[in-house]
């Protein structure tokens, strides 16, 4: 077996089975979906049975009970229901309601309770069309007047089908999970040397492999890793998102055809921070001067959602296509602008390969200055003696 | 072969290979270093060091600290380039595959704390070319006692099996050439003598040692040739027993009482109830002998070779 292959298999399973992987790997999604499940109720509704009926008392006399709301003579009844946890709530159809359209809402005091007014909406209507002998498609067209469909004209004049309410939401969604699946690997890169740096166990290892297969091991272990956390952390999102309210808004989502693309550049994404956060490390004298370090190229990383608003109101602007052939800025913003148009096929392949010349050149440079590192022992690394061995 | 858990098609393409390697040539040269200089930031580390390490034998490095010890190792393992001269392992310039007849202990030593010692050793054996090291892993764990700790992470063992863990590192994969960078540091008497055992049961095997270390008492037990070096030159090399035997008589006594200077002593080496004393090449010791019983009781008297140490002193101090 490749030498390179035995540090990825190292490198994978040292961090795979590391108590910070598990954390990150679990806790991370419960940090968005408890917040989520408690603020949609749903974890109430998932650990005490609340009913589903709702009560009502109609003061103009004109409502009837159906399926899931009960009908109460007076306010005081209803109430004794609600505090007994036998209906939802309860709402009163003031006595003038047909003049002004009032309507209160009961309800107890606590935090997991809450009113769902569109099912009420719906009861009020089809005891309103009651009243009338409308034609049938008329009736469905007063419980639902329209289906949006919503269209934009670009600058020449072409129109382009808008993105509706979620999934304008996507392309930010994205960019921040593209963004912290391609960081993770180098957060663990960056620690990785140095600590062998701190802990001498370099010495040993370059005494039996050559730096470049150790580089490149360690870039395809730590990828693979971070692939997998990232991978976990969109099953369990996915998951917990579809337990709230928001599932089946989600289902209605309309996801990119182009979606698979986030495959390659998030590979090659992920090596490129990889392999510059190894010189990085490579540098660092200590696990701590490691981490401060990671700060300047995550920024190159978050370069692109500066310019979110620009690139989602043109998503091939000039600005969206200079990001675009930029390697580290490259995997998000061309997601971003994946999701939100067409891009120009050459525009893709030329893109994918500047990011995969930066990933191969960048290994190079970064096992040739991890050699001249070691090359160096006992001495700090700058760069006017890094430059001077890179030409020798 | 120490151990017989290796297949044997694989056993015999390593053998075929180093029979390859070493050639007919029975008194063969392992290791042979050729004008070897070395410069850092102008400060000229080594200085056209030359010397040879033959198969089977242990071979002492020695030198005060900063002497170049640590950069002639580095060289040698591939792991730092000298500026000028060449260095030939296993009669040709080291490789990928010669990186595997080499076991390496650092002076500095690095393990992977956060990992179990079994899986740590099976990581740096799998580096080294071997496939399924299981079996050499407990081989050597129960022969240094630590079997049951097999399954422990490596920082939670002591200092000291730490680095009894280490040496395993260095000669799991059955290498024929080892270099060991002070191997006895930090080891306590019990397993100082375990690692002493191991590596005279390793030369009995026909295996190469070595040995770069302080302490000269070992090196004197063990090294059947030297070569120190000082302030990047080389000083001494050569049989052990020529050298010290080029250095002239020596006289050790243990004594009770106030040692003072004695006529025709080159040179005293005064612990308060042991002294080693260097004679001059005129004079006899019986007339040394004379003079020490007018000043000090003599416990014990013994002419002998200078020893290493008292070498090493009067080398280094030059």
């Amino acid at each position: 077996m490749n030498k390179a292959f035995i540090v990825a298999k190292h490198e994978f399973l040292t961090t795979v089975g590391s108590k910070g992987f598990i954390l990150v790997c679990i806790v991370f999604p419960l940090l968005i979906a408890v917040p989520a499940l408690l603020f949609t109720g749903s974890i109430r509704s998932m650990v005490t049975k609340t009913p589903d009926a709702i009560g009502f008392v109609d003061q103009t006399n004109s409502l009837q009970e159906s399926k899931g709301f009960i009908k109460f003579p007076q306010e005081e009844q209803a109430k004794e229901t609600l505090l007994q946890n036998e209906i939802k709530f309860f709402f009163v159809v003031s006595s003038d309601y047909y003049d002004t359209g009032k309507v209160f809402f009961y309800s107890k005091d606590d935090p997991f309770s809450s009113v769902s007014t569109e099912s009420v909406k719906e009861f009020i209507i089809e005891n309103l069309l009651r009243e009338f002998n409308l034609d049938e498609r008329v009736k469905e067209r007063i419980r639902n007047p329209m289906k949006q469909e919503e269209f934009e004209l670009d600058r020449r004049g072409e129109i382009e089908k808008k993105k509706s309410g979620i999934s304008s939401f996507f392309p930010y969604l994205l960019a921040v999970v593209l963004i912290m699946g391609m960081l993770t690997p180098s957060g663990y890169m960056v620690q990785g040397i140095a600590a062998e740096k701190e802990n001498k166990s370099v010495e040993i290892l370059v005494s039996s492999i050559s730096s470049n297969q150790l580089l490149t091991g360690k870039i395809l272990g730590l990828g693979s890793a971070a692939m997998l956390q990232v991978t976990i952390w969109l099953v369990l999102g996915i998951t917990f998102m579809f337990l709230t309210p928001l599932g089946p808004v989600l289902q209605q989502m309309e996801l990119p055809g182009l979606l698979w693309m986030v495959v390659p550049y998030f590979i090659l994404g992920c090596l490129l921070f990889a392999a510059s956060m190894a010189c990085v490390g490579t540098f660092a004298g200590s696990v701590r001067e490691a981490q401060q370090s990671i700060q300047v190229f995550s920024l190159l990383a978050v370069l692109p959602l500066l310019f979110l608003s620009s690139i989602s109101q043109s998503p091939n602007s000039i600005i969206a296509r200079v990001l675009t052939y930029i390697p580290y800025t490259c995997p998000v913003t061309t997601m971003m602008r994946l999701s939100l148009t067409e891009v120009p096929l050459f525009e893709i392949i030329v893109s994918i390969l500047i990011l995969l010349i930066s990933v191969i050149v960048m290994i190079r440079l970064s096992a040739r200055i991890f050699r001249i590192e070691i090359l160096m022992y006992g001495k700090k690394a700058n760069l006017r003696n890094i430059l001077r061995y890179l030409k020798g | 072969m120490i151990l017989a858990d290796e297949p044997l098609d694989t056993l015999k393409k390593r053998i075929g290979e180093r029979i390859h390697l070493r050639g007919i040539d029975t008194m063969r040269k392992i290791l042979e270093a050729q004008y070897l200089c070395k410069t850092f930031n102008g400060k000229a580390v080594l200085k056209e060091i030359s010397f040879q390490v033959k198969e089977g034998e242990v071979f002492g490095l020695l030198g005060p600290n900063g002497a170049g010890k640590t950069t002639m190792i580095r060289i040698i393992l591939d792991i730092l380039k000298p500026d000028s001269g060449v260095v030939h392992l296993f009669e040709r310039q080291i490789d990928e595959k010669t990186k595997e007849l080499i076991g390496y202990l650092p002076e500095e030593r690095g393990l992977y704390p956060k990992i179990t010692v079994f899986r740590c050793l099976k990581y740096f054996a799998e580096l080294k070319g071997l496939k399924d090291p299981k079996n050499r892993i407990d081989f050597w764990l129960e022969k240094i006692g630590l079997l049951g700790h097999k399954n422990r992470k490596v920082g939670e063992l002591s200092k000291g099996m730490q680095q009894e863990i280490q040496f395993v590192v260095s000669i799991l994969h059955d290498p024929d050439f080892i270099i060991l960078d002070e191997p006895f540091v930090g080891l306590d008497p019990i397993n100082t003598k375990v690692i002493k055992d191991i590596l005279l049961e390793l030369k009995s095997k026909g295996k190469t040692v070595v040995l770069s270390t302080h302490q000269m008492d070992q090196v004197e037990k063990m090294c059947d040739r030297i070569l120190m070096i000082n302030k990047g030159k080389s000083v001494l090399y050569g049989d052990l027993e020529n050298i010290k035997a080029k250095y002239g008589r020596s006289i050790k006594v243990e004594f009770k009482g106030e040692l003072k200077r004695i006529k025709g002593v080159k040179k005293m080496s005064n612990y308060g109830k042991y002294a080693e004393l260097t004679l001059s090449e005129e004079i006899d010791p019986q007339v040394v002998l004379k003079a020490l019983t007018t000043q000090v009781k003599i416990r014990k008297f013994e002419i002998s070779a200078p020893s290493l140490n008292e070498i090493f002193v009067d080398v280094a101090q030059r």
